[in-house]
């Protein structure tokens, strides 16, 4: 199976370009298997991967023009030949690898954890099932950043822009029961680029590999500062 | 209202503006089929009438807001240098605020007939 992958070393190189592989491959093969095959031809060759099951997010690329996560992607069903870049629109820093600091900066930026004005209690902070369950379909988010580089929002203000994994993460927080800083954090969300850049794209929803909605999130973000403003 | 443009009360006025735009687009629409308004002096009088101009003054009022929201969003989002977006910004929002005062014109003008 052919495979173009693209290659780019910043000492050698002014652009990126695609490099063509021809894989063996084997049933079960995943993306990430394809893509250690090419290493052992080409041991230059750079790519970020990890666990190999779709948990620490490391190994997200472009296939066939669509974010995913290499370890999760069965090559079969991938179209060939299968062409493989680097995340769109993040400063490439060799082959596959790219510069994620403005999706992390962005992620630190939404303050992604609880804030409790009250003392802390003895024991934990105890939740009904129902205030639990607002939190499913945002918690799982793994920041493999297969959304937010996929968002044209975020290509053009990625300094500004959240993007969708932070407005996830934001979310994720206002609707925590335990926390109790909703005003402070819809105050940091308010003016024309951190939560409103958003056009309702939705190509996040479309490339997720856990399956969640930043889209929805958003929509929920925009509901709750609009019933908090008048 | 901080420092930065609006975020909130753009979108809020977005949404809202679309819902009368549709629905008053739907009205002239469903007006225009109907028939009976087919020659310029039945559109003066249609027009001269105090709630017809009222609403299609507000109708104006609604797009100008409508396109001046959605041209900031796109000039925010693709026009990066400052002095080009505050250029392109002044002159769009002056042709607004033109395509309004001649709307305005027209439909006093009606009602003075």
């Amino acid at each position: 199976m052919q495979f173009l992958v693209s290659r780019y070393n910043p000492e050698s190189d002014e652009a990126p370009h695609l490099q063509s592989f021809e894989i063996e491959t084997w049933r079960g093969m995943m993306l990430r298997d394809a893509l250690l095959e090419i290493k052992r031809q080409d041991e230059s060759f750079a790519f970020r991967h990890s666990c190999g099951e779709g948990v620490c997010g490391s190994d997200a690329v472009n296939v066939n023009g669509s974010n995913r996560l290499a370890c999760i992607t069965a090559v079969a069903d991938l179209k060939a030949p299968v062409t493989v870049r680097p995340l769109p629109g993040r400063p490439i820093v060799r082959d596959l690898v790219v510069d994620m600091s403005q999706f992390y900066a962005q992620y630190r930026a939404v303050t992604p954890w609880l804030v409790r004005k009250d003392p802390m209690p003895e024991q934990e902070i105890r939740q009904s099932p129902a205030e639990r369950a607002r939190l499913d379909g945002l918690y799982e988010c793994i920041l493999c950043g297969c959304c937010s580089t996929a968002c044209p929002s975020f290509w053009w203000n990625p300094d500004k822009f959240h993007g969708p994994q932070a407005l996830l993460t934001a979310w994720r927080f206002l609707a925590d029961s335990r926390d109790q800083a909703t005003e402070e954090r819809l105050d940091a969300l308010e003016g024309p680029y951190r939560l409103f850049r958003c056009h309702t794209i939705m190509n996040c929803v479309e490339v997720c590999p856990k399956g969640l909605n930043p889209t929805r999130a958003i929509g929920h973000i925009k509901q709750l500062m609009l019933g908090h403003a008048i | 209202m901080s420092r930065t443009a609006s975020g909130l009360r753009a979108w809020v006025l977005q949404r809202l503006t679309a819902i009368y735009l549709g629905l008053f687009t739907l009205y002239l629409l469903v007006l225009m089929l109907a028939g009976g308004h087919d020659d310029w002096q039945h559109w003066r009088e249609l027009f001269a009438q105090p709630l017809m101009s009222v609403a299609t003054l507000l109708y104006v009022l609604a797009l100008l807001l409508h396109a001046w929201i959605g041209v900031r969003d796109v000039l925010i989002d693709y026009v990066r240098p400052l002095a080009l977006r505050i250029s392109l910004l002044t002159l769009v929002g002056f042709g607004l605020v033109a395509c309004g005062l001649w709307a305005a014109q027209a439909l006093l003008l009606a009602r003075l007939h």
